[in-house]
């Protein structure tokens, strides 16, 4: 087989024109689609917290619903395109620590003593699933699982006269903007 | 047939370009076909024909499965099919600085 300085030039070109095509459509795939939802649901519960009352709360479980069953959707749509082999042992694990975060207090506490408090322990169980798959995939997740952690402690502590507003701008703005960095920066 | 790490199965411009987008994955991940044949802009028949050429050198595997009960395929570059396409890259990056 005998190739001119050319043709393998063509070809090389041929090949980078291919791999950063399929590597664009690859970004489309990944997690910006379930940062962008959750930031937009963290955003809107803080925000009618701030601007409703508290008794906006009983929104929150809808909006969690919705919010789930769209990340399910997604999840769903972008593994028939491209499938990732799932790590079971992984979700097993995600499944324990997060189940127990939730189920203990639920069943031992009832009911958080006051809408904030309740915020920040749901976030923080989020954000330790973050983490966890973060250490786990070697991914971004980790570093937006533990800034967000901060986040949401700096609220609670230093905050508190201004918490739903700082929520939704820092909370729900880091994750919003993680998105549009996995989406459009990330390599 | 190869000849100085050039491979002739691989060279062929369309399967260049398959070998290209399917390496971009991860060791174990796979691809739809009908994404692959969007992304990379090509018919059916087009690429049906490419990817059984390259399943027969055992480059790629090919996957047929169901989803939500309909047939899906799923394509895959092999630990062979990877070797041969670097070694087919680097062999056109050494012509090109000779």
């Amino acid at each position: 087989m005998q190739l001119s300085p050319e043709d393998a030039a063509r070809a090389i070109a041929a090949v980078e024109e291919s791999r950063a095509a399929f590597r664009s459509a690859l970004r489309a795939n990944r997690g910006h689609l379930h940062l962008w939802l959750w930031g937009a649901i963290w955003t809107t519960m803080a925000l009618l917290m701030e601007f409703s009352g508290e008794t906006s709360v009983r929104h929150f479980p809808w909006l969690c619903l919705g919010g789930g069953l769209a990340s399910f959707v997604i999840g769903r749509v972008q593994a028939a395109q491209v499938r990732v082999p799932v790590d079971r042992r992984f979700l097993g694990v995600l499944f324990a620590v997060v189940g127990f975060a939730l189920l203990w207090p639920a069943l031992l506490i009832r009911r958080a003593p006051t809408n904030e408090l309740g915020f920040v322990y749901m976030g923080l169980v989020v954000m330790q699933a973050y983490i966890i798959a973060g250490i786990w995939f070697d991914t971004y997740l980790l570093w937006l699982g533990l800034l967000v952690t901060v986040l949401l402690l700096v609220g609670w502590w230093f905050v508190a006269p201004w918490f739903w507003l700082w929520i939704a701008v820092c909370c729900g703005g880091t994750l919003i903007g993680s998105g549009f960095y996995v989406r459009f920066l990330m390599r | 047939m190869i000849m100085d790490g050039l491979d002739s199965v691989v060279h062929q411009p369309v399967r260049l370009r398959i070998m290209a987008a399917l390496t971009e994955l991860g060791p174990k991940d796979n691809v739809d076909f009908a994404y692959l044949k969007k992304r990379l802009n090509l018919t059916d028949g087009n690429l049906g024909s490419h990817l059984q050429t390259l399943e027969t050198a055992g480059y790629l595997r090919v996957e047929k499965t169901f989803v939500d009960r309909r047939p899906r395929t799923y394509v895959s570059a092999t630990a062979a099919g990877r070797f041969a396409f670097d070694r087919h890259v680097a062999a056109l990056r050494a012509i090109l600085h000779s």
